[in-house]
């Protein structure tokens, strides 16, 4: 791996024990995004049947089959570039395959945290915690974790801001 | 009617925590008549506009008199009974705000959780001696209340009982100072300030020098943008229509960005800042007069703004980033000028006022000069630093800006590293304070190795700096 390619995150000083997010989280968002993909490809067939008759539909299936499928490549790319990390005095959230992102948030400054789980997620028991600090636009996201997992971790947190509040 | 003296403070009836609300019977004091008259200000002059200019196109002078007549009765009667509505109680420890003819309103500002109360005197009001109150509570949304208008010794009568109500004592006497102070001679004010009031000479001198660069550049464009279509297409077509359809709106723009210069000017004429305890108090304005009061402890940023023309003076302009304390509120974060023009010794002490201990000079490191090419006017005016107290950026080209944050005020800090940057090895820093977007310090394009151990730095040093002032509330 050329030094270019390194991962912003492991350029941290010290070490961190990044936790993966469940495996089924690859599972949820290729198929969300082969849902988006093919609402996608419905609205292109209506036009290409116009177009084209009937063979529009050939058409469309072809660009849904490659779309879908570079889509899912880079979604199970990008899933493993999630990762999280507690240390003693804040949250550490990694991802991004494209563009890199690493949210740092400090135990005592956060305000709100939600649990939330969309309809796929739900299917295969998985939840989102999302952090809020007082900044506005800074909501931080662990998506897919097991609920238990997830609960313990929003658990985790609540104690922690509760033990160290720094305010404003 | 308006000038009735305030009923005297009457004791919570049900106790400190029941919910209070004034009977039925308690007097209501009412605003100023002429407060409907200020109020459609704006709406009077177009329709005077309005009514004008089709008196000038139509020459029906009887049509627009008719017009006039009807708007003026119509809306006389309309505030008439509007104001019959509206006004104000002070009961136990809360305010309340009545208003409305179809739609009631009745606004409850407890008092005990008055952040500021400023005065403000737009200029309209001013011809009438009258003032305008905005209280500012901590939490929820819309927390701006607005008493508009009273007379303006009536104004400043009920600020110094608010406070005085609010339990703040040292701000009621501030205020009370001030309003003796009001009749005093301006010597006399002068004492207690930071700095000297900014004398309009330089003040004027300021303001022209820093729209200048956009004024010169805007009409190079429109210049060059003439002479080349005119030589092209011939100089009576382009006058004709490339011009109106055009330039027009553009030189629009440019008128906008003159008045914007002016009213700049007007806004800061005779500025006078002050500290008294643990609040900056600023009062300043030509025209339309306002008092401010921002806390010391609400500071999250100090910006120093140093537009393009003022470098060979080495003046600055100071402006101070507070949080209010709501927090879903867009508006909750505002930057108050703290100095609109000043010289570096000037420029010390407010900042050292605002934040304590804050220098006013930074020495920053640049961006690694591999990414000079993606800003090639910027570069040598970009960079970041962790100073003793804060965190300062420095950005811009027009108005060179550097942005200090205390290491306390901080509350997230995020990494971000696009495509390019990768091939580059480049990342950007963000250090993210309470309140709006674009209130963040972000040191953009630092090598990612500092990049990173910058911000992991910057949260060590936040954490330190919080448990120093710890205890603190909020």
């Amino acid at each position: 791996m050329s030094p270019k390619a390194t991962p912003v995150w492991d350029l941290w000083p010290g070490d961190l024990a990044w936790q993966p997010m469940s495996p089924r989280l690859r599972t949820v968002w290729v198929l969300r995004s082969l849902v988006n993909v093919f609402l996608l490809a419905i609205v292109a067939a209506v036009g290409l049947v116009i177009w084209l008759g009937w063979d529009g539909l050939l058409w469309a299936f072809g660009g849904y089959v490659v779309l879908a499928g570079l889509r899912s490549w880079t979604v199970s790319r990008t899933v493993a570039t999630w990762g999280y990390a507690e240390r003693e005095e804040d949250l550490l959230v990694r991802h991004g395959l494209l563009t890199r992102r690493l949210s740092i948030v400090p135990y005592g400054r956060i305000q709100l945290i939600d649990l939330s789980a969309g309809p796929i997620e739900r299917m295969f028991g998985l939840t989102t915690v999302q952090v809020r600090t007082a900044a506005l636009g800074s909501t931080t996201e662990v998506p897919g974790l097991d609920p238990p997992v997830a609960s313990a971790l929003r658990d985790r947190l609540a104690v922690r801001a509760a033990e160290v509040r720094e305010g404003l | 009617m308006s000038d009735e003296p305030a009923p005297p403070l009457a004791e919570a009836p049900l106790g400190p925590h029941a919910p209070s609300a004034p009977p039925e019977g308690a007097r209501r004091q009412r605003l100023h008549p002429l407060t409907p008259l200020l109020e459609s200000f704006r709406f009077l002059t177009a329709a005077v506009a309005a009514a004008g200019i089709q008196a000038f196109t139509s020459r029906n002078f009887l049509f627009a008199i008719y017009i006039a007549l009807a708007a003026a009765v119509v809306g006389g009667i309309a505030s008439l009974i509007a104001l019959q509505y509206r006004g104000f109680v002070v009961w136990g420890r809360e305010l309340h705000i009545y208003g409305g003819v179809f739609t009631r309103s009745h606004r409850t500002v407890p008092l005990d959780r008055l952040q500021s109360v400023d005065l403000a005197r737009p200029i309209r009001a001013r011809l009438f001696g009258l003032a305008q109150l905005n209280i500012e509570v901590a939490g929820g949304d819309g927390t701006d209340a607005r008493l508009a208008y009273l007379k303006a010794d009536r104004a400043l009568a009920l600020r110094s009982e608010l406070l005085a109500i609010a339990g703040r004592p040292a701000a009621a006497q501030e205020a009370a100072a001030e309003a003796a102070a009001s009749e005093e001679a301006a010597a006399d004010r002068d004492a207690g300030l930071l700095v000297p009031q900014v004398t309009v000479k330089r003040l004027a001198l300021a303001s022209l020098l820093e729209a200048l660069p956009v004024q010169i550049t805007a009409l190079l464009v429109f210049g060059t943008a003439f002479a080349v279509t005119g030589s092209i297409f011939g100089f009576s077509t382009v006058a004709t229509t490339l011009w109106v359809g055009f330039f027009a709106p553009a030189l629009l723009g440019y008128l906008q960005s003159t008045v914007a210069a002016v009213n700049r000017f007007l806004r800061n004429g005779r500025f006078r800042i002050a500290r008294d305890g643990g609040n900056l108090l600023v009062q300043r304005g030509l025209t339309d007069t306002s008092h401010e009061t921002v806390p010391v402890d609400r500071v999250t940023g100090v910006a120093f703004d140093e537009p393009v023309m003022w470098r060979s003076r080495r003046w600055r302009r100071v402006e101070v980033w507070t949080a209010a304390v709501a927090q879903q509120s867009a508006t909750a974060v505002k930057s108050t000028t703290a100095l609109p023009v000043g010289d570096p010794d000037q420029v010390a002490v407010v900042a050292a006022a605002a934040v304590p201990d804050l220098p006013s000079v930074f020495d920053v490191e640049r961006p690694p000069a591999r990414v000079r090419w993606r800003m090639p006017l910027r570069w040598k005016r970009t960079g970041a630093a962790l100073t003793e107290r804060a965190f300062v950026v420095r950005h811009g080209v027009w108005v060179n800006t550097h942005v200090a944050v205390p290491y306390a005020r901080i509350q997230s800090v995020r990494v971000t590293q696009g495509r390019v940057q990768r091939m580059q090895g480049v990342a950007t820093v963000r250090a993210m304070t309470a309140g709006g977007l674009g209130h963040d310090a972000v040191a953009a394009h630092r090598d990612a190795a500092e990049a990173v151990a910058m911000a992991a730095e910057l949260r060590d040093r936040a954490d330190a700096a919080a448990a120093r002032e710890r205890p603190r509330l909020s």
